[in-house]
């Protein structure tokens, strides 16, 4: 069913990069990445209008240059070659870096609205009023309110943890009161044991909170799942700590649109995509960390800090070596169109002016080998068929469909041909009516394959993509729908049937999915019959 | 760029029905950049061709081949291979192209596969605007950059008229106004002074019959 292809060697290039790093955000986060970046090369910290909490740890550094009062406005080149525009003190200034990691701190914003509309007071504190404030708690009776803001995130858990643990020490009495125990993180479950044997009391509440303040004490009244609905329990403390809501900084939609990369939920940096490791953007080179795609914990931020140094180290020696495995143009076809510029996900095609390109412009779209991620959807989308992806070349693609059987399904790497292979497992028999022809990415899948399945004997064609929304190359599963309208009218105006085309979304571990649609589309054909537009001689 | 869009395989199927070899002739040049006649498109209409015709009982053969540009001969010359070895041709290339085709491949019958729309700028993806309708005689200078011989619905040289709207024209309310566009741009440039300037009627100069340029400075010996 799954035909490997014979890879080609391959060939790598050694390229001249900038060692140096851009961190944009001097708050701890940017500090902190900053410090461990600069043991291997120089870094450039901006504040970017943000915080400049981190200051201090960055100061004097040897490797590391602090720029106040900048802001980065524009964005040229490529991972190893970016060249960065700044306005600084209304005057632009450019200059050239290896990679560029994104800081921009989350804000935190105490929502009344979560809590019975209680103001915040000498008694009553945000989480991050309590961190910053050094009063003395012993003997003091502290409870932190769990669950009401940032409900989502695990940062708010993690420091109520670590910061009741820490009055244990200084011999205050503690309460966490919380709705739902979040420790589904690295530490926090340990966190929770050590919290719960120093004698940290977890009270669980349920429904809606009360809280009551007086000069001397704040109450909390809740109801307590395990007693009658109609009794309340009032909790009274000296002092109340309720975590804040996390807002992405506000520069970051400006920020995002200059370095061309996505955001995702709640207007933080980073898609929501599951292929996605925390640091990564849609472009390489450019890397998110810390709370700027989304609330963090100490030990997370650590991690994030520690990859990104790796991720960066490439270009610490001013060399990188790089396989070449982009895709190439022939330039004899090239309009320069621009479709493949304007529809790669991540920024990795330039247009190149130069006497050798042997067209009429003497220009030709380049696809940088440092940016590309080898997805293939540019060589879908050219309308001069001039750009080939190794590998996955049309001939290579064209040869596998000599004769193909009843179904020709086009699969992703990432998900269809993983559940092809589970889906064989289980359902062997199947395994003689279809053939699964394997692409990086469904948005490699051209309408020309397609057409082409048909034409040379199958009876239905299938594109099989990642779920949506969790493309690994962010819209090719996207692009791969519309492929399949636009084939399915192209049947439809000759007399055929469009529904010999469909779409099918899974995950890597979906087997059973796959052989459904697969059954599903043998029962669809042999109902329609067989193909009449094959063209078979 | 002059923006195409494909006709409908039904119309080209009919024009082809008669012959039993043709040619699918692509341009490199704008109907490649307007995604509707480079090789690509080339690929899908041979491709649809021969599906029908096979589902017809009627099997065609189709050859395909893309040029650099279908308006100039010295490019139309890589045809010929080709085309002396069918009956007909399908031309994707604008309305110029498909005509200098049928000239120089006479009295191979050439057929068009797309339908020349206009000239336009390629505003994204799939999204292309008119924004010139070539008249010969341009007065983007009065009219600070924008054209309303193509993006006045009315072609009015001394617009708006009445029927502008919040912006929006009377005769398609998804549609610019063009003159409140000009307007608004005039005002940007500090040239308002110019909306009461009178264009005077132009000269359509059609009446000559079809238009031609010839640079003498610029021309061979005859
Ligand atoms: S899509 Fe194709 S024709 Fe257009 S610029 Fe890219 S390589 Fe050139
Ligand atoms: S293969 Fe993908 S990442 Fe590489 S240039 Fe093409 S579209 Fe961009
Ligand atoms: S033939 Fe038409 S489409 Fe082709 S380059 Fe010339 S003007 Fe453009
Ligand atoms: S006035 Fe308009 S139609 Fe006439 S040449 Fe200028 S842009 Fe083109």
């Amino acid at each position: 069913m799954l035909q490997m292809q014979a890879r080609s060697a391959v060939i790598y290039e050694e390229l001249d990069v900038f060692p140096e790093v851009l961190v944009i955000g001097c708050g701890t986060e940017g500090a902190a990445a900053a410090l461990a970046v600069s043991e291997n090369q120089p870094v450039t910290v901006i504040d970017h209008d943000t915080n400049h909490d981190g200051l201090s740890l960055i100061k004097g550094q040897t490797n590391i240059t602090v720029n106040a009062g900048v802001k980065v406005v524009g964005l040229d080149g490529f991972p190893g070659q970016f060249l960065v525009s700044f306005m600084e003190n209304g005057e632009y200034t450019k200059k050239s870096f290896g990679a560029i990691i994104v800081a921009l701190e989350a804000q935190s914003s105490y929502d009344a609205k979560k809590y019975n509309r209680i103001e915040l007071g000498e008694r009553i504190l945000s989480l991050s009023q309590f961190i910053k404030k050094d009063n003395d708690y012993s003997r003091q009776k502290v409870t932190f309110v769990l669950g009401q803001a940032d409900r989502d995130s695990i940062s708010s858990y993690a420091t109520a943890l670590s910061q009741a643990i820490a009055l244990k020490e200084k011999d205050a009495d503690v309460s966490i009161l919380y709705y739902d125990m979040k420790v589904s993180a690295d530490h926090l479950e340990q966190d929770y044991e050590l919290a719960r044997a120093r004698g940290v009391n977890f009270l669980k509440y349920e429904g809606d909170l009360q809280i009551l303040k007086t000069d001397v004490a704040a109450t909390v009244q809740y109801s307590e799942p395990f007693l009658e609905e109609t009794e309340q329990v009032k909790l009274v403390s000296d002092y109340l700590v309720l975590p804040e809501d996390y807002v992405a900084h506000p520069g970051t939609a400006d920020l995002a649109d200059v370095l061309d990369v996505n955001t995702g939920p709640n207007g933080f940096f980073q898609e929501d995509n599951v292929h996605f490791l925390p640091i990564m953007s849609n472009r390489e080179g450019i890397y998110f960390i810390g709370s700027c795609h989304g609330p963090i914990y100490g030990v997370e931020l650590e991690k994030e800090i520690e990859t990104v140094k790796a991720e960066v180290g490439r270009f610490a020696s001013g060399k990188t070596r790089v396989a070449s495995l982009q895709p190439q143009v022939d330039a004899e076809k090239c309009a320069v169109c621009l479709t493949c510029y304007r529809c790669c996900p991540h920024h990795a095609i330039e247009i190149v002016h130069d006497e050798s390109l042997n067209n009429m412009y003497h220009s030709a779209a380049r696809m940088n080998p440092l940016a590309c991620r080898h997805c293939g959807i540019c060589s879908a989308e050219c309308p001069g068929k001039a750009i080939q992806l190794p590998n996955y070349k049309d001939g290579q693609i064209l040869q596998q469909l000599s004769r193909p059987p009843k179904i020709v399904a086009f699969a992703c790497e990432n998900s269809g041909t993983l559940a092809a292979e589970l889906a064989n497992k289980i359902e062997p028999e199947l395994n003689a009516l279809i053939q699964v022809v394997p692409v990086p990415c469904s948005g490699k899948i051209d309408a020309l394959y397609l057409l082409k399945a048909l034409e040379r004997g199958a009876d239905g064609v299938l594109l099989i993509a990642c779920q949506k929304e969790n493309c690994k190359y962010s819209r090719g599963n996207v692009r791969a729908d519309q492929r399949k309208e636009l084939v399915r009218k192209r049947l439809e105006a000759i007399g055929l049937e469009g529904d010999r085309v469909d779409i099918v979304h899974v995950a890597a571990n979906q087997g059973n999915q796959f052989n459904e649609s697969i059954r599903s589309m043998v029962a669809r054909v042999n109902q329609l019959g067989s193909y009449p537009g094959k063209v078979i001689r | 760029m002059i923006v195409v869009e494909n006709k409908s395989a039904e119309d080209i199927l009919k024009m082809v029905a008669p012959y039993k070899k043709i040619l699918v002739a692509g341009c490199y040049g704008c109907v490649t950049v307007c995604l509707a006649g480079g090789e690509k498109e080339v690929g899908l209409l041979a491709s649809q061709i021969r599906m029908a015709r096979e589902k017809e009982g009627n099997p065609i053969e189709v050859l395909e081949q893309t040029v650099e540009r279908q308006c100039d001969k010295e490019y139309l010359v890589n045809f010929q291979d080709k085309a002396r070895d069918v009956e007909a041709i399908v031309s994707l290339a604008c309305g110029i192209g498909i005509q200098y085709l049928a000239q120089v491949y006479e009295p191979i019958p050439v057929f068009p596969g797309v339908n020349t729309q206009f000239l336009g700028a390629n505003l994204d993806v799939g999204v292309w605007e008119e924004y010139c309708m070539a008249c010969g005689e341009c007065v983007l200078d009065k009219t600070g950059g924008i054209c309303p011989i193509a993006r006045c619905s009315k072609s009015l040289l001394n617009g708006p008229c009445g029927g502008s709207q919040e912006g929006k024209c009377e005769v398609d309310k998804s549609v610019d106004c063009a003159w409140h566009l000009i307007y608004d741009r005039l005002k940007a440039l500090g040239q308002l002074d110019k909306m009461a300037e009178y264009i005077p009627a132009k000269n359509w100069h059609r009446n000559e019959g079809p238009r031609k340029l010839v640079k003498e400075d610029l021309t061979l010996e005859q």
